[in-house]
Formats: C-alpha cells, structure tokens, sequence
C-alpha cells in the first residue's frame, strides 16, 4: 500500500517535472517573442509618427474638422491613435504568436481565427476613420450652404448629412469584418429607406414652401430673389 | 513655354497669322451673346479713333457658351469691317478666339489671353468683360494708353457707381488691400483692366495657374501682383458701372468665396512683401478715383439681418474655432440686439477681417468652409452700412470708408500678432 502511494507520487513528481522542463522553454521563448514585440512595436509607432508628421497628416484632419471631434471625446491626435493604434496591433500580433509557442490546443485555433481577422479589423477601422472624416466634412459644408443659403434648420440637414455617412461608414466597417453581415445589411436598409421616406414626407408636408422656392431657384431666378441684397462687386 | 501645354492648335495658327501686335484687347466670354457684339464694335471704334497706326488684335476666349457668343463675336467683327465708315485703320484689325467646350474657370480663360499675348509680343493689352452693357471706347482708351505710352504695368478701373453697389471692395477687399499691400487700389476684382506685355509675361510663368483661387478670381491676383515694388500701377477712371445695383444671395456667397478666396491666398503667397509694409500709399489715377449716384433701389434689409443672425447663431463652433473669444463674443452680444439699434463698426470689423485672414493662414479648418463662414458676418456689415447710410451724400459714405481704411490700418500690428502667432 504504501509503496503504491510513494510510486504514484513519484510518477505524479516526474510528470510534473517532465512537463515544467518542456513548458519551461516554451514559456522563456514566448517571453522572448513578447520583449521582440515589445521593441517592434515601439520601433513600428516611431517609424509611423515620423511618417505622419512628414505628411501632415494632422493638420489634414484639423481643416476637415476629426480633430476637434478626437478632442471631444478625449482622444489624442490622428496621428498619434494611428501611430499608437499600430503599436498595439503589432504587439498584440506578437504576443498571439508567443501564445501559440505554448501549444495550447484550444487556444490555438482562437489565435489562429484572431490572425484572420486582424486585417479586416485594421481595414474597418480606416474605413471608420475615413467615415468620420468625411462626415464632418460634408456635415459642415451642408451646414454653410444652408445657412447662406437661407434654409430653415440648417442643423437638421447638417445632422442629417452627418447620420447617413455615419451609418454608411459604420455598416462598410462591420461588413468589412463580417460581423452579422446579413442583420448590418438589413439594418443599414431599413435606417437608409427609413430616413429617405421621412425626408421625403416632411418635404412635401411640410416644406411645400421650401420646395417652392428650391424648384423656383432651380428652374430661373425670380424677380424678388434678384431685389434681395446690395451687388457685392 | 508654359502655353504649348494648353493652347489649341487651331488658336496657335490663327495666332501665327496675326504675328507680332502692338496692342491686344481680350475678351473672355461665357454666354454673352447679347452684349458681346457692342463690346467688339467698342473695341473696334477705339482702334480706329485712337491707335490706327498700331498693330491691333482683339481675341475672344471663349468658357463654352451654348448660345453662339464665338460666332456673335467673329460676326460683329466682320460686319464692322464691311460697313466701316469715316476713320479706319492703318493696318489690319485681326480677330481671333479660342473655344473651349466646356465651361472652365476664369483664370484659364485669363492665362489664355495672356499665354496669346505672350505669343504675340503685345507692348499692352487690355481685357474687356462683355458683360458690361455700356463699354465705350473710350473705355479701352483710358485703359491702354497709361500702359502704352505712360509705362505702366497694370491699369485697375474705378467705376461711378450707385452708392448701394460693390459693397464687397468697399467694405472689406479695398481697406484689406489698402492696410495690408500698402497701396489704395479701389477695384481688386476688376473686369476690366490693362497690363503691359511684360506684367503679362511674368504672370503667365507663374507657377500659380493650378491654385484654386487662382482659378476662381485670377484678376485680383493680377491686381495685387501689380502693386509688387517691381512693376507701375496706376487707376483709370472709366465712367458708370451698368449692372443690377441688387443681386441674389447666391450670387452674394459665390462673390465672397472667389474675391476674397483670392485675397486671403495672396496674402499668404506675397507675405514676405506686405509683412514689411507700414501705412499706405496712392497710386497715380487718372479721373476722380470715386463717382456716387443716389437713385433709389429696391433691397430686402430684413432678410439681410436675419441672414446675419442665423450665421452667427448656426456657425457659432466654426466662428469659435475662427475668432478670438472676445471678437465672437462681441458678436453674439451684437446678434442680440434689436434690429434698429445693430451696428457692426470699423474696429470690431476690422479685428473680424484680420482674425479671419489670420485663421485662413493657419489653415485652422477648410479654407473654403473658413471663407463661406466670413458671408453671414459680412451680410451683418452690409446691414450696419445700409442702417448708417440710408440717407448719407456720397461724400459721407466716402468719409466713412476712408475712416474704416484707417481703422485697419492702425489695426494692421494686431493682423501681424495673430498672423505670426503658432498653434
């Protein structure tokens, strides 16, 4: 009795041994892999910020207005979230590919789908970063040519303006990583059809004179219109 | 040469027909047929009068008209040559055009005409809109002539106008021009003018024809280029400006985005001048340098103050990432006034100009978005003008502009400490 313990014990004793003395290596070269990841990433973020500030890429987004909207929501500048972002990203690659050194079954086939995925998701977020700014781009040169213009809530159509390329971008970026690709698909087409048929029925109930005058300065200049303000040059 | 790139072939050999010109007289076009016919015979009728021992060449550049100006200009040249009477010329009077199909922008219709008189070797040209419905030849005449027999470079028009009309170069491009260049120039988005061969030379070779202000109002480069130490400007009187004394409010925001799009860009491309500059200083005009007639027009101030109101109220993040926090508070303060008691004075006007300028140079958003922002404050201007002046004499309205001139010029350190400033 006794010696079956002391054998089971000192079998249970070996594997362990046996297992620490192959996990052991492992671990050191993930550890490794992980310190190498750490001087890219560093070296990949420097290498970018250079290349960013070179193409001024910050004041790009200042004069189309995603800076002011980083601010808003405490975030830094363009270039530093890119710069930043790709210094995780790259990291982030190199512990997945430490962690796989380890030859956990199940957590391999994880990291091996997260690899699949790391392009799309670098893509979808460009796409977001462009939506943005070519949301506040247009949402304000909407909002310029209706105030000038004269329009009535000119906030509504800025807003408007903003919304439909903040769906559209948000709907590319999730189909881009091809998250619920048919729910994204449907739902983008019903809050696009949605906001159309509302626009539509509000124009025509309740902006007849809206539509009157849009037709009226389309179609020719009238009399009034020409007798508005003093000839500027 | 710059001008192999872009000038047809057809253009070129009806240009090496001409040969050299002493003088060329230019008409960019754009759907003007009605009134293109009497500029041309104006054209003609002066050359006759005036230069009949010259070498002359009229050529239109046309911007792809649909309703046959090309064809009214070539026909009017033609019947005026068979039915000539009394005085005619020397020598041949050419008529040659170019025509593009397609609409294109002012300033390539300008570097056309100056890319044919570079050809050509013109000693002075002149560009005459044909949109003006009362060119004289007399018009021509006071325009070349400073150019032909005087030296100058560049001529700038000074027009008798109604005292409600071109409130735009009263109230911002002529005292801006004047504190910032250095020189008082009234017409710095003129359609008529005249340069010299060489002034012509130099702006063809610019590298600035791709700018898109450039493209958008190439003649007020041209005339601030004409007040660099390097060239002889001077102003022509020409006689009463015949256009609508009132416009449409899209008219008003396309007028502003171009003039002063124009301006904001010299500014920032001629800096190295004009940071240098102190004061201001007349040009030699020939004829009185203003003319005011007070006849009654029919204009909506209402709606000029709601404008205003709405802009300052729905661009407030654009105008606060524009303005100083004073300036845009003093602007919301005047927003809120009653309409009868609004004013927007010289100095608070003067610190918008130079904020906006200052802004456009640190590119602190678009810069056209920057330049639409500018239009409700300058419709606010237009309201306090129109208030102060309801029943002013020409010379009132005259001693107020030249008090506003001398507000922006003792502004002018505030321009250059927000200019210079970094972040």
């Amino acid at each position: 009795m006794r010696d079956v313990i002391v054998r089971g014990l000192e079998q249970a004793y070996d594997n362990s041994v046996h297992m620490i003395a192959e996990f052991l290596p492992r671990f050191v070269v993930m550890l490794i892999i992980v310190l190498i990841g750490l001087v890219v990433a560093f070296l990949f973020e420097y290498l970018l910020r250079a290349i960013l500030h070179l193409t001024r890429l910050d004041r790009l987004s200042e004069e189309a207005g995603a800076t002011r909207v980083l601010k808003k929501a405490a975030l830094p500048s363009v270039s530093e979230l890119l710069s930043r972002s790709l210094f995780w990203l790259t990291w982030l690659g190199f512990i997945l590919v430490g962690i796989s050194v380890l030859q956990i079954g199940s957590l391999q086939e994880q990291i091996s789908h997260l690899f699949q995925l790391l392009p799309q998701i670098l893509v979808a977020i460009l796409i977001l970063f462009v939506g943005l700014l070519a949301a506040n781009f247009f949402s304000r040169a909407v909002l310029l040519a209706t105030v000038n213009a004269g329009y009535k809530s000119p906030q509504v159509w800025s807003g408007a303006t903003r919304f439909v390329i903040w769906i559209l971008a948000i709907s590319m970026a999730l189909e881009q990583i091809g998250l619920a690709r048919q729910t994204v698909i449907a739902a983008f087409s019903i809050v696009f059809g949605a906001l159309m048929l509302a626009l539509a029925i509000a124009f025509g109930l309740g902006g007849r004179e809206i539509a009157r005058e849009t037709l009226e300065r389309h179609l020719g200049e009238t009399k009034k219109d020409r007798e508005e303000e003093p000839s500027p040059l | 040469m710059a001008e192999d790139t872009f000038l047809d072939d057809d253009f070129l050999r009806q240009l090496m027909s001409v040969g050299e010109v002493d003088l060329l007289v230019g008409i960019p076009s754009h759907n003007n047929a009605t009134t293109v016919a009497a500029t041309v015979d104006a054209i003609e009728e002066c050359f006759r009068q005036n230069f009949y021992r010259d070498r002359v060449v009229i050529v239109n550049v046309d911007g792809g008209s649909k309703d046959g100006t090309p064809e009214a200009v070539l026909n009017a040249a033609v019947s005026q040559h068979e039915n000539g009477r009394g005085l005619t010329s020397l020598r041949t009077e050419h008529c040659v055009g170019m025509r593009y199909a397609q609409p294109v922008s002012t300033g390539q219709l300008y570097r056309t005409l100056l890319a044919a008189a570079d050809l050509l070797r013109a000693k002075a040209c002149a560009v005459i809109s044909p949109a003006s419905s009362n060119v004289a030849p007399a018009w021509i005449e006071k325009l070349l002539k400073p150019v032909y027999r005087e030296k100058f470079d560049f001529v700038a028009p000074l027009y008798g106008r109604h005292k409600f009309d071109g409130l735009l170069g009263r109230n911002l491009l002529y005292p801006m021009a004047r504190a910032v260049f250095g020189w008082r120039v009234r017409e710095l988005h003129p359609s008529d003018f005249a340069f010299s061969g060489g002034f012509g030379s130099y702006c063809v070779n610019q590298d600035v024809w791709h700018e898109e202000a450039i493209g958008a109002s190439a003649e007020t480069w041209m005339a601030i280029t004409g007040t660099r130490p390097d060239f002889r400007i001077c102003q022509a009187f020409l006689g009463q400006k015949m256009h609508a004394a009132t416009t449409s409010g899209s008219d008003i925001v396309s007028a502003v985005r171009d003039a002063v799009g124009a301006f904001f860009w010299c500014m920032e491309s001629q800096q190295e001048i004009w940071t240098a500059r102190t004061g201001s200083e007349a040009v030699p005009t020939n004829g009185p340098d203003h003319e005011l007639t007070i006849q009654a027009v029919r204009i909506n101030r209402k709606r000029i103050f709601e404008l205003f109101r709405t802009g300052a109220s729905e661009l407030e993040t654009i105008l606060k990432s524009v303005l100083s926090p004073e300036t845009h508070a003093e602007i919301q303060r005047i927003a809120a006034l009653d309409e009868r008691k609004f004013r927007l004075g010289g100095e608070l006007w003067a610190r918008i100009l130079f904020e906006f300028a200052a802004s456009y140079h640190r590119a602190v958003i678009n810069r056209d978005h920057l330049i639409q922002a500018l239009v409700p404050l300058y419709r606010g201007r237009i309201y306090s003008f129109l208030l102060d002046h309801q029943e002013s004499s020409p010379q009132e309205i005259e001693d107020d502009t030249e008090a506003l001139c001398l507000e922006l010029e003792r502004q002018k350190p505030y321009l250059l400490e927000r200019w210079n400033q970094k972040g």
